[in-house]
């Protein structure tokens, strides 16, 4: 059995294990010849409260803990895991991680001591902390009855309001230890809506990395479920969307989620650094129009995506990747951007102690222009006005991806004629920015919902949009 | 009794003693290995251990009409004395907070495997006493990778391939008593590799799945699949806009039963989130076909002894001749439908019961892919499906797509960058062709399958 212990006082901790342990266990794992070796220590704790047919009846918690060892050498990686935190099973996992390993001699013991601080972007603190079970009840049941206020064809609400803290430590082949605590919050509403016996639906949802009692009290949990009722009976006069190719402008915000699909995976390390995506060896061309710049951002106070430092200790960094449409940068990790050549960009992330690290997306978001909203509407004859998205996929050595509408119209010779059923948008992720015509100056970012899957690991992300033209993309509606 | 079943029966034990109604508890224990070579040397090596246990306490409320439970749920994977106190502990506080439901369904009374039925279980699904063996695995991955790389010099780089071992030990204890456990494995092999170079690039992959690394395809097969797949996408491009006939290859007409599943799940049926809520004893497809949940198959990964509520599993005709027979249902949904409970209850350590099939099974036709291609004459060979362009609610469907123009009965070129669209009921009834090449990948087994006049976008 495990000998974490809890603290006297204070919060839940994080997992206690003796310092000579991390360092004997760093001794154990790392060979001579090692380029980087590391210990990530995992203490996390999230709770849902659910709401469906009027009543919060699922409410759930999970505590998890467990330490992943890590060594690299040149391309190659050993990993282990356990949740195990007995002193026998910790050397094992040590040992496991060596297993790329053939040389038996280990590097010098090292004395751990505290990295250079990083960032501070959001409360170390539990979410839920200011905000306790009942009063998260009490939000879900207010939104529940709201949103039936709202209009009498809402048929379902189901609303749900999560919390998690992770208690991250990390300690590097250098003996430097990095200390975060990131909490991480999220409310979602989505209704069902009938009406002549046809039904519809319509979600929505926001968060962020901060105290849930923000999310209680304001008006953000109206605004969302009045966005959810909005769109689900909207949807309920929509007609189907026209298929083929077409000019397309893209509402701002979510829809942001274009550019994680279509330029972001795309321009990872690991990708490059393998020749297997799409932008391999394009630093320096011009892979989208004038005008276009685009970022990776982990420093924003407070978004979903944002970190203090990656969870290889790196603090995290504002990276262009795209400068006045000339391909500038790669979202790098530790060992990515070793073997190339480059410095590491604070984008080494892993989804818990359980999973190696790989480069991800913190904020990707698009630089505002200098054109109006309406302008950009105005200038469309005929194509699609798309505003909210469901989710997207990227095939990164082809370079195809897509992403699909929840809330779309069709519009003709600048105006809107009726909404669209959800259509999938596909479109060549190294050619589709070389077809902006108009930047908005409306930048916005995502309400903080997005969750990036990568290899089977999902973490936190954001993206941002202002107001865009493209002006083709192939529309895969079911009109012929 | 193994040590996760009496982690189980002690948890329900503690639940009790705490003031619980009555509780059930799922301990999961998970050891995997895994290993990826690429361009012949070792790149990842992987190693995990993990261990948790989940907790469900039901309370009993004064509601309006009388007594009600009320229940919650929580997990951990702190297994220690003091951990399991601290679940016990908040599980019991949060059912306090939780609402009651008239419908609740109690951990009691289920209709759990008898003990014959548990020794004939584990009578027949053995496991593998010592299945990790590192060198085997590295000289599967490298003859894989290598069979690939090597079949064509129109083959550029490599993703890697990736040999892995799973061992998974489940065991499951609630109030009335029944406590029982079983043991499962998976072995994979993997691989991906990419041909032509620059703005010409594709990547396919192909991998295969089994209960033990005896069973799994040869290295050399997997690796020239992949080969064979990537190589035949060179040169793809777009496809002009239209109506056609669409043949979903067996690897993404998975995707296809996994929307049927979804949509006949009692749960989203009892939420009005699916476009079946009304379709029971409906024809939803052409009389020919024939679907079936199957948790006891030889190749299945989804086998099971009982459920995530410990009710035994036992085969549906989910789909026969055409019409759909049951909706999938866990207790509670089979309270509330008035049905009986199907054994479909899915649950993890963390969160909720969810309801899910075990092995999915597409009863497989008489005609071969080549002949079916033949019979529509000119369409869609779809081989890659991206996206997530399924409304639930509706069965609208549009997703991104890659594969094969078919003219005049065969394939003449790959095609890329364009969508399907239709929906869902239109679709099922649609299907033309049920194919005789039924593949197994996992804990699903489908053919090739034909559907007519679905709408495809792109730019030729």
């Amino acid at each position: 059995m495990n000998s974490a212990k809890q603290p006297a006082s204070g919060n839940p901790t994080h997992i206690r294990i003796p310092e000579n342990t991390l360092s004997e266990m760093l001794h154990a794992m790392t060979p001579a010849g090692a380029d980087d070796a590391d210990l990530y220590m995992q203490y996390s704790e999230s709770e849902s409260l659910a709401l469906e047919e009027g009543r919060v009846k699922h409410v759930s918690s999970s505590t998890h803990q467990g330490i992943g060892a890590r060594v690299i050498k040149g391309e190659a990686a050993g990993h282990a895991y356990t949740d195990c935190l007995e002193p026998a099973a910790l050397m094992d996992t040590a040992r496991a991680a060596r297993a790329i390993a053939s040389e038996t001699g280990s590097r010098a013991p090292v004395a751990l001591h505290a990295a250079a601080p990083a960032h501070q972007l959001y409360r170390p603190q539990h979410p839920a902390m200011h905000a306790p079970m009942a009063g998260r009840k009490a939000l879900l049941e207010r939104l529940d009855g709201f949103a039936r206020s709202l209009d009498p064809r809402v048929k379902q609400v189901f609303a749900n309001v999560s919390c998690s803290f992770s208690d991250i430590r990390i300690v590097r082949m250098d003996g430097a230890e990095a200390h975060d605590v990131r909490p991480l919050v999220r409310l979602n509403i989505s209704v069902v809506v009938e009406q002549n016996g046809k039904r519809e639906t319509g979600s929505a949802g926001g968060g962020g990395r901060f105290g849930l009692d923000r999310m209680l009290d304001g008006e953000e949990a109206e605004r969302l479920t009045r966005e959810a009722v909005r769109l689900a009976l909207l949807n309920l006069d929509a007609i189907a969307a026209p298929a083929g190719p077409m000019p397309v402008v893209l509402g701002p915000g979510w829809p942001g989620i274009l550019l994680h699909e279509a330029i972001g995976h795309g321009l990872e390390g690991d990708f490059n650094r393998k020749k297997t995506s799409a932008f391999s060896g394009r630093i320096g061309q011009q892979v989208a129009a004038r005008g276009v710049t685009v970022v990776d951002d982990g420093t924003i106070a407070e978004r979903r995506g944002s970190l203090n430092f990656d969870d290889e200790g790196t603090p995290s960094e504002r990276t262009v990747l795209i400068e006045d449409g000339i391909l500038t940068g790669y979202l790098q990790d530790r060992q990515n951007a070793r073997l190339m050549g480059m410095q590491p960009t604070g984008n080494g992330r892993r989804e818990s102690y359980a999973h190696p690290v790989l480069p991800r997306m913190t904020n990707t978001f698009m630089l505002a222009g200098q054109d109006s909203p309406d302008d950009i509407l105005g200038s469309l004859k005929r194509g699609i006005y798309a505003v909210n998205f469901g989710g997207g996929q990227v095939d990164i050595t082809s370079g195809k991806f897509v992403f699909t509408t929840s809330e779309a119209y069709l519009v003709e010779d600048g105006r809107i004629q009726a909404p669209v059923k959800g259509a999938t948008l596909i479109g060549d992720g190294p050619s589709v920015l070389t077809r902006v015509s108009m930047i908005g100056n409306d930048l916005e970012l995502d309400p903080g919902v997005g969750t990036c899957g990568k290899d089977g690991q999902s973490v936190p992300v954001g993206v941002g949009l202002p107001t865009l033209r493209i002006d083709e993309l192939i529309v895969g509606g079911s009109e012929a | 009794m193994s040590d996760l079943t009496a982690l189980s029966a002690q948890l329900i034990e503690m639940a009790g003693k705490a003031g619980a109604h009555s509780a059930d508890a799922l301990s999961i224990a998970d050891s995997s290995d895994a290993l990826r070579v690429r361009h012949s040397k070792i790149e990842s090596v992987e190693h995990e251990d993990s261990r948790g246990i989940g907790l469900r306490a039901f309370v009993e409320k004064q509601g309006a009409n009388g007594k009600q439970l009320a229940f919650a749920s929580a997990s951990t994977s702190d297994v220690s004395d003091d951990g399991l106190a601290r679940l016990v502990g908040q599980v019991m506080a949060m059912a306090q907070i939780s609402e009651a439901d008239p419908d609740a369904v109690p951990p009691l009374g289920a209709e759990h495997p008898d003990a014959q039925q548990l020794a004939e279980w584990h009578k027949h699904h053995a496991c593998d006493a010592s299945p990790w063996q590192f060198d085997a695995a590295r000289d599967a991955a490298l003859a894989c990778e290598e069979a690939a790389l090597e079949h064509s010099s129109r083959i550029s780089n490599s993703e890697g391939a990736e040999s892995g071992f799973g061992r998974l030990r489940v065991a499951y204890a609630s109030s009335d008593g029944f406590a029982a456990g079983y043991e499962k494995t998976s072995a994979s092999l993997s691989v991906s590799v990419i041909a032509g170079k620059d703005d010409g690039m594709q990547r396919d992959y192909a991998w295969d799945r089994q209960l033990s690394a005896e069973t799994l395809r040869r290295p050399e097969v997997i690796g020239r699949e992949a080969a064979q797949r990537t190589i035949s996408r060179l040169g793809a491009s777009g496809l002009a806009s239209g109506s056609m006939p669409v043949v979903f290859e067996p690897r993404v007409a998975t995707s296809l039963l996994g929307h049927l599943a979804s949509a006949v799940n009692g749960r989203a049926v009892l939420q009005q989130r699916s476009f079946l809520a009304d379709a029971l004893g409906s024809p939803l497809f052409p009389a020919f076909v024939g679907i079936s949940d199957d948790p006891d198959h030889p190749m299945g990964l989804g086998n099971r002894l009982f459920d995530g509520e410990g009710s035994r599993c036992k085969r549906l005709q989910l789909i026969e001749n055409g019409s759909l027979t049951s909706f999938l249902t866990d207790r509670y949904a089979a309270g509330r439908l008035k049905t009986m409970p199907g054994g479909h209850a899915r649950r993890g350590l963390t969160g909720d019961i969810g309801i899910g099939c075990s092995n999915l099974i597409m009863q497989e036709g008489t005609i071969t892919q080549q002949d079916m291609l033949q019979d529509i004459g000119n369409g869609l060979l779809v081989c890659e499906l991206i996206g997530f362009g399924v409304n639930g609610v509706t069965g609208d469907y549009s997703r991104g797509a890659s594969g094969f123009l078919i003219e005049q009965g065969r394939i003449t070129r790959p095609v890329q960058e364009i969508t399907l669209a239709g929906n869902l009921k239109e679709m099922f009834r649609g299907i033309r062709h049920v194919g005789s090449d039924l593949t197994w990948f996992g804990s699903m087994a489908v053919p090739s399958i034909a559907i007519d006049g679905m709408t495809v976008a792109g730019q030729g």
